[in-house]
């Protein structure tokens, strides 16, 4: 049943200006996303705590080069320390963390030119390649995006896996888009994968119930540069799974799809999607009507957010977009905008100069640019990022991986509102409660979060789920559990992350 | 399965069909990969594609013509075109100097692509340059190379003074100002880039053939009305009952002729795709093949040429914009509506041309199967003659929701004065 819910008064925004901190030196973090034409996509990075030390701890893709873990060492200042965790792989795009056997330590899927890689988490940032034991079926193909979630009643997760050109056709790749694949469980472990055809060269996925129906589709963003016939695809996921057409409401879009953003930007319940592509970038609504069908309404242009062109520089070509992420990174309660910019490799009719963004939500609705004055307007070739609060202080912190440069960290020194933090467990399977449903309430303001793994591009986190409340000191959460089962409206005080386990009461971490 | 074909026909049938001394085959294999590169290239809007056509064509002809006796130079028919260099009295062979001409030009004209391109490009270079040389003397390729070379840099210094040779922010001005009166042009897209109109200035380029862009001018549009009575709102009924009426048969014809830039070889592409098509179905040779590719390459650029210059002399207004303010706030067409002003409208210009010019070299009532868009899984369509072909051209564009009637019409029997120019070129004996 979908739920509408008014937004009687919007949070005023809280500070003018975001202010980062640029530690990528002092922080230890030394990273390059290399390679040429088979990298020119790809270039994620991943944050989650793999030494249980609450930390979110950073898996970077190398590309030609190797993937690296880095422990988070932050105190108040951000600091890593690399790992030797068996994740030193060549040919990594990206790799995303997930509790795979549902053992409480994260595990990592590593995606990849070549074999893609399930790597058990041994705990203290150490993994082991998991592919027999779990009868993970890697293939070998360019793999560029990934969606992962708990099907009801599985014990074990689905995994889809988007893949790109076919990398032997270098003389002539276009038209030659490769099959996505979806895992799904098998005994013991996975099945072999099934293709998701047709494919059109996916560069994002992400698992979303678009439609608040308690079932997730898969949402898929492809680069039309490499397909032919191809399209936006949303899939049914019930059984077999289908592409929603035409018939049923689905509108054809084709852009340059590099990756999704996600969040519930208005507090109507309903999840809102970006899309990053070249030149002008897409905002999706869906068109509210009943019964609601997957039509969307590019509401980008209204809100500012097209980010089609460099705001400084000289070079005002347009853009090229990959990572984005909705992140409150000013606490004001209004979900910001970050989106990594960077030429696909020396196009000149595109900006070779070509800041990152960070897109702040107004109350109105509408966004303001503020990646200069914060400080994080990088004109390095960025491809993936995360905003994701490295040092528990509150503020989401932003670390973005460049292709040919230095990966780049900056620390969040924003004075900003209120906020809490949420980390879901449960018992048993799927402890990260991948699939819920986080709803937050504070005065007439109301926020959804999804928790899912994969979206953005190539990068992804797991584990804490961070809200602003602007001024509230407090707010109301409720949880849909994957089962379905809810944790009704619980408050939780403002300053801290608070441990949600179901059937439990909210714990102060 | 059509990709694959034309992988194979680049690097497996190339020793075969492209041996020494046969300039054809080259120039086909290099228009194969354009049609590509056209597509992949994001500056190649259809003026723009319909612009490198143009001068990709003349390079070859101008290759076979200093090879063979015989044959008519374009220079002083095409405007501003200068004598093309003369050979030596020498052995060359045609297939060098040919491949050597059509690298150095696409290599210039698509010099903006992606690192596919350009990667493509490399390989198709390096293939082409290995088995045209292939059991030719080693100096006679390298006097050949050179020639070719020649050849094209005497075309490209043509091509820098045209008009259209810089093309930024994929041809959208950075500043515009949009008429406040009704019935001129408002932005249709929520696309930010798209706020000002396409290539403004497209109509004051150089033509080829015919003097001007201003040369084959058409009768001025019907004048703006809100009377459900006049003439303005009558057509813009009949392009939303005609919107809520569709046959699945008019849908298949208006997606067919699409040929969104980005998303297929473009317009012009289409027509390109179309006479490639012929020449390997007629197997024709070497002069033939050339001969073909410069005349819808020239036709077609001047078409745009002159149909920007309509265009923007008057700056007429879009359906939608008129549908959604009088009669249906809901309306949507059912294909994109190009970001540039109505009148009169670019396919059916361009259409208009090419049939004009195609019927001039194969003839009338000459019918064909067009299989351009079957890698994307759009069926061949079949026509009895390249007049029937523009004709369905036209009439997508009322099914797609995206021109009234008058500039369908219109804009074929501009193109079909347009085209008449490249029709009296003088090239094979």
């Amino acid at each position: 049943m979908r739920a509408i819910w008014a937004v009687l008064v919007a949070f005023p925004a809280w500070a003018e200006t975001p202010v980062f901190v640029d530690e990528t030196v002092s922080s230890g973090l030394v990273s390059v996303y290399a390679g040429d034409w088979q990298y020119m996509v790809g270039g994620g990075v991943s944050a989650f705590d793999c030494n249980a030390d609450l930390l979110p701890d950073l898996v970077l893709a190398g590309g030609e080069g190797e993937a690296s873990v880095w422990v988070n060492r932050s105190d108040a200042a951000l600091k890593f320390e690399k790992a030797v965790s068996g994740v030193e792989m060549t040919g990594v795009t990206g790799a995303y963390p997930m509790d795979i056997d549902s053992d409480g330590v994260a595990d990592l899927i590593v995606l990849r030119v070549g074999e893609n890689v399930v790597m058990r988490g041994l705990g203290d940032c150490r993994f082991e390649r998991a592919n027999e034991d779990w009868g993970f079926d890697g293939g070998d193909a360019w793999s560029t995006a990934l969606a992962a979630t708990f099907e009801p009643g599985a014990v074990w997760p689905t995994i889809a896996v988007g893949n790109y050109i076919d990398r032997r056709e270098e003389a002539f790749p276009w038209g030659s888009c490769t099959p996505n694949w979806l895992h799904r469980p098998g005994p013991g472990g996975f099945a072999s994968p099934i293709e998701l055809t047709p494919s059109f060269c996916a560069l994002s996925m992400v698992f979303t119930d678009w439609n608040n129906s308690g079932q997730v589709a898969l949402r898929v963003s492809n680069d039309r540069e490499y397909y032919k016939g191809g399209q936006e695809q949303l899939w049914h996921m019930e059984g077999e799974p289908r592409l929603y057409t035409e018939a049923e409401g689905w509108a054809r879009l084709r852009i340059w799809g590099m990756g999704i953003a996600t969040d519930d930007l208005d507090g109507d319940g309903m999840p809102e999607y970006y899309l990053t592509s070249m030149a002008d970038n897409k905002l999706q609504k869906v068109v509210a009507q009943e019964p609601l069908v997957p039509k969307f309404a590019d509401v980008a242009f209204k809100r500012g957010v097209t980010a089609h062109r460099p705001f400084i520089g000289e070079d005002l070509n347009p853009s090229t977009g990959w990572h984005a992420q909705f992140g409150d990174v000013d606490n004001d309660g209004l979900a910001d905008l970050f989106v990594a910019k960077g030429n696909v490799d020396r196009m000149p009719d595109f900006a070779l100069q070509d800041p990152n963004n960070l897109l702040m939500q107004q109350a109105d609705g509408t966004f303001v640019e503020a990646a200069d004055k914060a400080g994080v307007a990088s004109m390095r070739s960025s491809r993936g990022g995360q905003l994701v609060d490295l040092n528990r202080d509150g503020l989401l912190d932003l670390v973005v991986v460049n292709r040919r440069e230095g990966a780049q960290v900056w620390r969040n020194a924003t004075v900003g509102g209120h906020w809490v933090g949420v980390r879901l467990h449960q018992a048993g399977v799927n402890p990260d409660a991948i699939g819920a449903r986080i709803e937050m309430r504070a005065g007439d303001r109301r926020w959804l979060r999804e928790t899912t793994v994969g979206g953005g591009h190539m990068s992804g986190s797991l584990g804490v789920q961070h809200f602003g409340l602007g001024v509230a000191e407090g707010a109301e959460v409720r949880v849909v559990w994957p089962d379905g089962s809810v944790l009704d409206w619980t408050p939780l005080a403002a300053g801290g992350v608070w441990r949600v386990e179901k059937g439990a009461a909210p714990v102060a971490e | 399965m059509v990709r694959k074909l034309l992988f194979v026909l680049f690097f497996t049938l190339a020793p075969t069909h492209a041996h020494a001394g046969e300039a054809g085959p080259v120039m086909r294999q290099w228009y194969k990969l354009v049609l590509e590169l056209v597509r992949h290239t994001p500056t190649y809007s259809p003026p723009v594609a319909s612009r490198s056509f143009a001068y990709l064509g003349v390079t070859g002809y101008e290759v076979v013509v200093s090879g063979k006796a015989g044959l008519t130079s374009l220079a002083g028919q095409l405007n501003g075109l200068t004598p093309l260099p003369k050979r030596p009295r020498m052995v060359y062979d045609e297939a060098v100097v040919m491949q050597a001409a059509m690298a150095a030009s696409v290599r210039v004209f698509f010099g903006n692509t992606g690192p596919s391109g350009q990667q493509a490009m490399d390989r198709m270079e390096a293939a082409l340059d290995a088995k045209v040389a292939e059991g030719v003397a080693p100096d006679v390729v390298q006097r050949s190379r050179e020639y070719g070379q020649r050849i094209a840099q005497h075309i490209l210094d043509w091509s820098a003074s045209d008009g259209g040779a810089v093309v930024e922010n994929m041809g959208f001005p950075r500043e515009w100002v949009v008429s406040p009166e009704p019935g001129h042009w408002k932005p249709t897209s929520l696309v930010a880039q798209q706020q000002a109109p396409l290539l403004p200035g497209w109509g004051e380029n150089r033509p080829f053939a015919m003097p001007a862009g201003s040369t084959c001018d058409l009768p001025a549009p019907p004048a703006y009305s809100e009377d459900p009575a006049s003439e303005f709102m009558r057509n813009a009924q009949e392009v939303y009952d005609v919107s809520k009426s569709l046959s699945p048969e008019q849908k298949k014809i208006a997606r067919f002729w699409s040929d969104d830039p980005m998303l297929s070889p473009t317009p012009p592409g289409h027509w390109v795709s179309i006479v490639l098509t012929l020449i390997d179905r007629d197997q024709l040779d070497t002069a033939r093949t050339a001969d073909a590719l410069m005349r819808i390459g020239v036709g077609v650029a001047d078409a745009f040429i002159g149909c920007w210059w309509a265009k923007y002399e008057y700056d007429y207004v879009r359906p939608v914009t008129v549908i959604k303010k009088l009669i249906d706030p809901k309306w949507e067409t059912l294909l994109i509506t190009p970001p540039f002003p109505e009148y009169p409208s670019g396919h059916s210009t361009q259409s208009g041309a090419a049939a004009e010019v195609l019927t001039g070299v194969f003839g009338e009532d000459f019918a064909f199967d067009d299989p351009t868009h079957e890698d994307d899984g759009i069926p061949a369509r079949h026509f009895p003659s390249f007049r029937a072909a523009a004709e369905e051209a036209a009439v997508s564009r009322l099914y797609g929701g995206i021109h009234f009637r008058p500039a369908n019409e219109n804009g074929l029997k501009q193109g079909e004065c347009i085209g008449a120019y490249t029709v009296a070129l003088r090239t094979l004996p």
